[in-house]
C-alpha cells in the first residue's frame, strides 16, 4: 500500500503526505507512527500531575535564607506580582527540612515517604511556566501551549509511538477520584490529532471505561451474537465495496472493542494483588485509598504496555479546595493534600523499581507552577502562584538518579541557574521515549505543529 | 513603501519551490474548460483524468444519488417516500429546506470555532451566543450573498448598530475561547496586556484563516517564514480589532428598551410578588426538614474525616481542642450576594456552650465576626448557619476560616472550608416535592397550587411582550494604541502602528481609515479584486461535497498548504461565483449537476494505482458520517427528531456546582434534547459525550477539516451507549408497527431505503430466533452501511 493511499484512507482529509497518519491505536507494529526516531531509553511514561500548584519551597527546594528572613517585607528586582495582587512578607516553610539518603539533600517533612527515595530522583529546580493563571499554565504543562485546544503530551506520544498492547488504549488518564482537574478534559484532549490518540479515562472495577460493557439488559450471549451478526453484515457490505480499507479497519475496530471488553476489566481487577502491596499503596487507609488505587493501576497499566498514563493528584476548584492551590492556608491545604499524595506515590516508585519496571518506565512528577516565598496578604498563611521558579522531578528510565538540575535564587522567587522551560521539559520527555521533538509534527491550519511549538532543548545533563 | 520594497526583496530571495506559493495571490483568471462538457466542471475534471489515461466512474444508481444528496445537503437520511423524487426535484427541495441551513451552517461553525462557553479555568457559559449560530444557519438558508455574509460578520455592528441580526453576526469575532481569568482577574499588568494581545490575535487569526486561508498569526513574532507577511502587517491588522471586546449586550435603541421596561414593569412586579409568596410557603418548611436531615446525616457520618458540604442551613465543624477566649469567623470566598452569618454556637469542655442568634452579621477580612467569651475555655466544636430559616443559596460561602486567639493579635486557624466535602462528592439529603406537600398545612397546599398556576400564567404574559434581544457578540471597547512588539513580547513595544492590511495583496490598497477600520477591512476582504476570498469559499464548498478540497488545506493557501489539484477549475469557479452574485446555492447547483458528483463510488484498481488519493476524482469517495449526522440520523429514522428550527440551545452538559467549573454530562436523554445536534449547547472542554468519539471537535480551535478516526472506543460507544440502545429500541417498535409480519424489511427501508438481500434476510432470521428485534436494530445502526455514505 503506498504511503499516499494509506494517508488518505486513515486520515481522510487532514494533512500532507508523510506528515500525518491516523490509525487504530492498536497497530503499533505498522509504520503508521513517525517514531521512534532513535533508540528509546523509556518505553512508557507515567505522569503524576498536581493541579493547583504544589509549592517547591515547602517540599523539594530547601531555602535556608527564607527561614532567616521570615517576616520581612521584600523589595527589589526579584519580586513578582502575585496573581491576586496581595503581596505579604516573606514566609518560611511550616515544615522542617532534613537531609535525606546518601546525598544528604534536604527535603521537607511534608513528603516523608517520597523523601525516602531522594537518591533515586532527578530534580529539576528551575522550572519556568509562561503564565501565573491556572488555566493557561495547566494547558502549557499538559499541551505545550497556553491556549486551550492543543493535543496533550500523551496524545503526541501515542501518535509518535502507538501502543504496545492491541487491547488497551495507548494513552490512559486517571483523574483524582474527587473530581476532574481544573479545565477538565481539555488537559488530555487530542486537539487536532485524530481521536485515536485521545486520553481514555479509566475508572474503577465497576466501569473501567465509559460504555465498555453493554447494560445489564443485554446478556453476554446476546452481545456475542450481536458482534457476530455485525461482522457478517459488514463482510457482505465489504463484498459490494471492494478496495475500501476504511471499511476493513472499522470491522477490526469492533474486534478490538470486543477484546477490550475483556482486557480492561482485567487491568482494574486488583484482587490478585498481595496484602503487602495493598498496604504499601495505602489501600487500607480511607485517606490514601483512592489515589493509592490509581497508583497501583498506573503500575498495572504500564505492565500491560500502555504507553502513557497521566495521573492526577488533586481535582478542580471549588469549596473546599481539593487541589494544591493553597491561597488561604498553606499548612492546612498542603498538609491535607500531601497526606493523600505521599505514601502511594512513593509506593508506586518503589514498586516499579522492585519489579524492574523502572528500567523501561519514566515517571514524571509535575505541577503547573509553584508558590511564592511570601505570604498572600500581610500576616496570612497562604501562598500565591509562582510561575518563575518551581520544581519537578523525574525518576526511572534514562535519567540520572540522585541529581538536581538548576536552581532558584536564595529565596525561591525565580529560576536563576539553568532555567528549564516547559518546552525543554517536554522535549526531554519525548527524547527519553525516542522521539525528536523537532520531528514529531502534525500539520494543522497552515502550521507544522509540535508539542514544543518552535522552542525546546533537551536537558542533556540529566540524561543517564 | 518600505513594506512594499521588503516584499519584493523577500520575493527575490525565494527559491523556485517557494515561489509556487504565490498562485494564491495572483488574480484568478477564468479560462475555457479544456474539454467541452455540458457542465464546465466536468470539462476540467475529465481533461485531467484523460491526461492520466483514466475514466470517471459510471453514474451511481438513483437510490444512492438520492441518499447522497440528502446526507450531503441536510445531514439527514431520506424517508422511504423521498426516493420517488427525481434528482433535480430533490436538489431543489433540499436546498430550500431548513435542514440545509442547519447542515451547512454547522460546517461554517467548525471553521469559526463557535463555542458557547469561555473555555479555560472558569469556562463560564455564554447563554446568548446562539443568535450567532442562528444567524449563520439563516444566512445559508436564505442564500445571503457571500460578500455580504463577510461584511456582516466582521462589522455588522458598524453597519447597523440597532439591528439585532447584524450585531449577532459579529458573534463571529468572539466565537472563540476567551481567557477571562487573565483578562479580568490577573493583577500582573504585563500578563493582562498579554491576554489582550491574545484576544486580538484570536480575532486576526480567525478572520484570516476563515476568509483568506492565511496564517498571518505566524507574523506575530517574526516575519512569516513562508508567506509574504511581515510582522508590521500583523500588528496593523491587530489594530483593526482594538474596538472589539467580549461580552453580552442588549441590542435595541434606548426607547425600545425603555418601552419594554415600562410595558413589563407591572407584570414583572406581579411575578416577583407571586414568587415571593410561593417561597414564603415552601422555603421555611423545606429548610426545617433539611436541617433535621442534615443533622441526622452528619451524625450518621460520625468519625468521617470531612464534614458535610458547606450549606446555608446547618454546618458543624470539629477541631483539636482549642483553649482561648477569642475566636473569629472570616468569609473570604462566596458566590452571589455577600453572605452573612446568622447563627453561631461553640461547644467545649464541661458541656460549656456558648451560642447566639446573631442576626445577620458580616464576616469579611476587614470586618470579621469576632466572638469574645467572658471566660477562657477549651472548645472543639462549632455549629453555624447563614440562612437557617429559608436556606437561600444566593450568597453561598465557598471559602472561610475560623480562628482562635489568646491575645487578639495572633490568630491560628482551627476550622475552615477545607474541613468540608465538596458538594459533588456527597449526595446530601433533599426534600422531595411530595414530602414538602405532606408537611404543609392543608390550606397552604391549595394556596401553593394556586400560586404555581398563577406564576405560569404571568410568565406566559411576560413572554408575550417581545424582549429586546440579548446577544453574545462584539461589544464596543475603547481602542488602546497598538505597538509593534518585538518577538511578540508586550514588554518590548516598538513603534505605534495604525490600522492596515496585508501588503502582499497588491491588487488593493493596504491602508485602512482610522475610523471604521473594521468595516474597511471587511470591504477589503469582500472586494472582488481580492484574489483569495472567492477561491477560499468555493474550495470549502467543494471540500464538503467531495470530502476533499481542490486545495486540501481549506484554511491554508500558503506555502505550507496544499497545491490546488485543478488550479484552472478553482479559478473558473471563483470568478464565476462572483459573477453569479456570490451565491452559494448557485455553486451547489453547479457542483451537484456535474457528472463528477454523480459518479459512483466503485473501486477501480487501475485508477487506484495511478491516483490512490483520488485527487483527480476518478470516483466518489465513500465517506463516514460526521458525529452530528450519526446522532441526528438515529433520531430521524426512529421519528424522534424534534424539527424545531433555531432558538436557545439544549444542554447535554451542565456546569458543576460549588465553584467547580467542570461540565458534566447530563443524564437527560429524552424528547427535550432530541433536536438536531447543531442546536446543542457547545461546551469547550466538557466531560466527553458520544459526539466526541466521532471526531466532533472541541471548538477551542478552528476545525476547517474534521479528522475521521476509527477506534475501539468509538465502537464501544456505538454498541453500548444508552442513547444508541434506546433509539434502536424505538426503531424496532416503529418497524414492527409498520409491519408486524416483516419488520426487518421495514428497518432496511427506514435505514437504507432498500429491501434486504436474501443473505441478509437469512442472517436476520437466524439472529431473531434468539434475540429481540431491538438488538437487531442496534446492529444495523452499527453497520458500515449505516455509517458510510456512498
Amino acid at each position: 500500500m503506498s504511503p499516499n493511499r494509506r494517508q488518505f484512507l486513515w486520515q481522510a482529509g487532514g494533512g500532507l503526505t508523510g506528515i500525518a497518519l491516523s490509525q487504530l491505536f492498536a497497530e503499533a507494529a505498522t509504520a503508521r507512527h513517525p517514531g521512534p526516531h532513535f533508540t528509546p531509553k523509556a518505553k512508557n511514561v507515567i505522569m503524576i500531575f498536581l493541579p493547583g500548584g504544589i509549592s517547591a519551597i515547602d517540599t523539594f527546594d530547601h531555602k535556608p535564607e527564607l527561614e532567616k528572613h521570615h517576616g520581612k517585607a521584600t523589595t527589589g528586582a526579584n519580586t513578582i506580582t502575585p496573581f491576586f495582587g496581595k503581596p505579604g512578607a516573606l514566609m518560611k516553610s511550616p515544615w522542617a527540612f532534613r537531609p535525606r539518603g546518601q546525598s544528604g539533600k534536604y527535603i521537607s517533612d511534608l513528603v516523608p515517604n517520597i523523601a525516602g527515595l531522594t537518591d533515586d530522583l532527578t530534580f529539576i529546580h528551575s522550572m519556568v511556566a509562561r503564565s501565573n493563571a491556572h488555566g493557561p499554565a495547566l494547558f502549557q504543562m499538559s499541551t505545550g501551549f497556553i491556549f486551550q485546544g492543543f493535543p496533550a503530551i500523551g496524545s503526541w506520544i501515542s501518535y509518535g509511538l502507538g501502543s504496545e498492547n492491541a487491547n488497551l488504549p495507548s494513552f490512559v488518564v486517571l483523574p483524582d477520584r474527587r473530581g476532574l482537574p481544573p479545565c477538565g478534559v481539555a488537559n488530555w484532549g487530542n486537539g487536532f490529532l485524530p481521536a485515536a490518540h485521545q486520553g481514555v479515562i479509566f475508572g474503577d472495577q465497576r466501569e473501567p471505561i465509559a460504555d465498555l460493557q453493554a447494560p445489564a439488559s443485554v446478556p453476554p450471549k446476546a452481545q456475542a451474537a450481536s458482534y457476530d451478526l455485525l461482522t457478517q453484515l459488514n463482510e457482505e457490505h465489504l463484498k459490494a465495496n471492494p478496495g475500501e480499507d476504511a471499511l476493513v479497519a472499522r470491522i477490526k475496530s469492533y474486534e478490538m472493542a470486543a477484546r477490550m471488553q475483556i482486557s480492561a476489566p482485567e487491568v482494574t481487577d486488583i484482587r490478585g494483588e498481595s496484602e503487602a502491596t495493598r498496604e504499601m499503596y495505602g489501600l487500607n487507609d480511607p485517606i490514601t485509598r483512592d489515589y493509592g488505587f490509581n497508583c497501583l493501576l498506573a503500575r498495572r497499566l504500564v505492565e500491560k504496555g500502555v504507553r502513557c498514563v497521566q495521573m492526577y493528584n488533586g481535582a478542580h476548584f471549588g469549596a473546599p479546595r481539593v487541589n494544591w492551590d493553597g491561597h488561604e492556608d498553606l499548612r492546612a491545604n498542603h498538609g491535607k493534600q500531601a497526606a493523600v499524595l505521599d505514601k502511594p506515590t512513593a509506593a508506586l516508585i518503589r514498586d516499579l523499581k522492585q519489579r524492574g519496571l523502572l528500567k523501561d518506565t519514566l515517571v514524571v512528577f509535575t505541577t503547573e507552577f509553584g508558590r511564592l516565598p511570601i505570604s498572600e496578604g500581610m500576616g496570612e498563611g497562604g501562598r500565591d502562584h509562582n510561575p518563575e521558579g518551581f520544581t519537578s522531578f523525574m525518576v526511572g528510565a534514562g535519567v540520572k538518579p540522585g541529581m538536581s538540575h538548576g536552581a532558584t535564587d536564595e529565596l525561591g522567587y525565580k529560576a536563576v541557574v539553568d532555567p528549564v522551560t516547559i518546552y525543554d521539559f517536554h522535549a526531554t520527555i519525548l527524547h527519553l521515549l525516542g522521539l525528536d521533538h523537532k520531528d514529531l509534527r502534525w500539520y494543522h491550519n497552515g502550521i507544522q505543529r509540535r508539542l514544543t511549538d518552535v522552542h525546546g532543548e533537551v536537558i542533556k545533563s540529566i540524561l543517564a | 513603501m518600505k513594506a512594499f520594497a521588503a516584499f519584493f526583496l523577500f520575493l527575490s530571495l525565494l527559491t523556485a519551490q517557494q515561489k509556487r506559493v504565490f498562485w494564491a495571490f495572483r488574480t484568478p483568471v477564468k479560462s475555457q474548460p479544456p474539454l467541452s462538457a455540458s457542465n464546465p466542471i466536468d470539462g476540467f475534471i475529465q481533461a485531467k483524468l484523460k491526461e492520466k489515461g483514466l475514466n470517471p466512474a459510471p453514474k451511481a444508481d438513483p437510490r444512492t444519488l438520492i441518499r447522497r444528496l440528502h446526507f450531503d445537503l441536510t445531514g439527514l437520511p431520506p424517508q422511504p417516500a423521498d426516493l420517488s423524487r427525481s434528482y433535480e426535484q430533490t436538489v431543489d427541495t433540499l436546498l430550500a429546506s431548513r435542514q440545509y441551513g442547519e447542515r451547512w451552517g454547522r460546517h461554517w461553525l467548525d471553521v469559526v470555532r463557535f463555542g458557547e462557553t469561555d473555555g479555560g479555568e472558569h469556562n463560564y457559559e455564554r447563554f446568548f451566543a446562539w443568535p450567532y449560530r442562528d444567524y449563520v444557519i439563516d444566512a445559508f438558508l436564505k442564500d445571503k450573498p457571500y460578500n455580504q455574509f463577510i461584511r456582516e460578520q466582521i462589522a455588522g455592528d458598524v453597519l447597523e448598530p440597532n439591528n439585532p441580526a447584524l450585531v449577532a453576526a459579529t458573534g463571529f469575532l468572539v466565537a472563540g475561547p476567551w481567557d477571562q481569568v487573565s483578562a479580568e482577574l490577573n493583577k500582573d499588568k504585563n500578563l493582562a496586556l498579554q491576554a489582550r494581545m491574545d484576544e486580538l490575535d484570536d480575532m486576526v487569526t480567525t478572520t484570516f484563516h476563515t476568509f483568506q486561508a492565511l496564517t498571518v498569526n505566524c507574523a506575530r513574532c517574526h516575519d512569516h517564514k513562508f508567506d509574504p507577511i511581515p510582522t508590521r502587517d500583523y500588528y496593523r491588522l491587530a489594530d483593526v480589532f482594538q474596538t472589539v471586546g467580549f461580552g453580552t449586550r442588549v441590542v435595541a435603541a434606548q426607547d425600545v428598551q425603555d418601552d419594554w421596561k415600562a410595558k413589563t414593569q407591572p407584570i414583572r412586579d406581579r411575578l416577583k410578588r407571586l414568587e415571593a409568596a410561593l417561597a414564603d410557603i415552601e422555603l421555611p418548611v423545606k429548610a426545617k426538614l433539611l436541617q433535621t436531615k442534615y443533622q441526622d446525616f452528619d451524625r450518621s457520618r460520625e468519625g468521617a474525616a470531612q464534614r458535610l458540604p458547606i450549606n446555608p442551613i446547618w454546618n458543624r465543624n470539629f477541631f483539636a481542642p482549642a483553649g482561648a477566649r477569642r475566636f473569629r469567623f472570616v468569609i473570604t470566598g462566596h458566590q452571589g450576594k455577600v453572605p452573612k452569618l446568622e447563627r453561631f454556637m461553640i461547644r467545649g469542655a464541661n458541656s460549656v456552650e456558648w451560642g447566639e442568634w446573631i442576626g445577620k452579621r458580616k464576616a469579611t477580612d476587614e470586618n470579621p465576626f469576632i466572638i469574645e467569651l467572658p471566660f477562657s475555655g477549651r472548645f472543639w466544636e462549632i455549629t453555624w448557619s447563614c440562612d437557617r430559616t429559608r436556606g437561600s443559596t444566593d450568597g453561598a460561602i465557598t471559602v472561610y476560616r475560623f480562628e482562635a486567639s489568646d491575645d487578639g493579635f495572633k490568630w491560628r486557624t482551627v476550622a475552615s472550608s477545607l474541613d468540608h466535602v465538596g458538594a459533588n462528592e456527597l449526595d446530601l439529603p433533599i426534600v422531595e416535592t411530595q414530602e414538602l406537600i405532606d408537611n404543609l398545612p392543608p390550606e397552604q397546599r391549595a394556596q401553593r397550587l394556586r400560586l404555581i398556576d398563577e406564576i405560569a400564567r404571568v410568565k406566559a404574559e411576560l413572554k408575550a411582550v417581545a424582549e429586546p434581544a440579548k446577544l453574545y457578540s462584539a461589544v464596543p471597547k475603547v481602542p488602546a494604541p497598538t505597538y509593534l512588539l518585538e518577538r511578540g513580547s508586550v514588554s518590548k513595544p516598538k513603534e505605534e502602528v495604525s490600522s492596515g492590511t496585508l501588503s502582499a495583496v497588491s491588487q488593493l490598497p493596504t491602508d485602512l481609515p482610522k475610523d471604521q477600520a473594521r468595516l474597511a477591512l471587511a470591504d477589503w476582504i469582500a472586494n472582488p479584486k481580492n484574489p483569495l476570498t472567492a477561491r477560499v469559499i468555493v474550495n470549502r464548498v467543494w471540500y464538503h461535497h467531495f470530502g476533499r478540497g481542490l486545495v486540501n488545506t481549506p484554511s491554508d493557501f500558503g506555502l505550507n498548504g496544499d497545491q490546488p489539484s485543478h488550479p484552472e477549475l478553482l479559478d473558473w469557479l471563483a470568478v464565476s461565483f462572483m459573477e453569479n452574485g456570490w451565491s452559494l446555492k448557485w455553486l451547489h447547483r453547479l457542483i451537484l449537476s456535474s457528472q463528477a458528483y454523480q459518479q459512483s463510488s466503485q473501486h477501480d484498481e487501475k485508477a487506484f494505482e495511478v491516483d490512490a488519493d483520488n485527487r483527480l476524482l476518478w470516483h466518489m469517495p465513500l465517506r463516514r458520517m460526521d458525529a452530528e449526522t450519526v446522532r441526528d440520523t438515529m433520531l430521524a429514522v426512529t421519528g424522534n427528531l424534534d424539527p424545531q428550527y433555531g432558538g436557545a440551545s439544549f444542554m447535554l452538559q451542565k456546569k458543576g456546582d460549588a465553584g467547580s467549573y467542570i461540565y458534566q454530562a447530563l443524564d437527560n436523554d429524552g424528547p427535550e434534547v432530541w433536536r438536531r445536534s447543531v442546536y446543542r449547547f457547545v461546551v469547550r472542554g466538557g466531560e466527553r459525550i458520544m459526539l466526541d468519539n466521532f471526531d466532533c471537535p472541541d471548538p477551542a480551535v478552528a476545525t476547517p477539516q474534521r479528522s475521521v478516526s476509527n477506534t475501539p472506543v468509538q465502537a464501544l460507544t456505538l454498541m453500548n451507549n444508552a442513547f444508541v440502545l434506546k433509539q434502536a429500541d424505538f426503531l424496532a417498535k416503529k418497524a414492527e408497527k409498520q409491519s408486524k409480519e416483516d419488520p426487518v424489511q421495514q428497518a432496511y427501508q427506514l435505514l437504507f431505503q432498500r429491501d434486504p438481500s436474501p443473505k441478509e434476510r437469512e442472517l436476520a432470521a437466524k439472529f431473531l430466533q434468539h434475540q429481540p428485534l431491538s438488538l437487531y436494530c442496534r446492529v444495523l445502526m452499527n453497520s458500515n452501511e449505516f455509517l458510510y455514505v456512498p
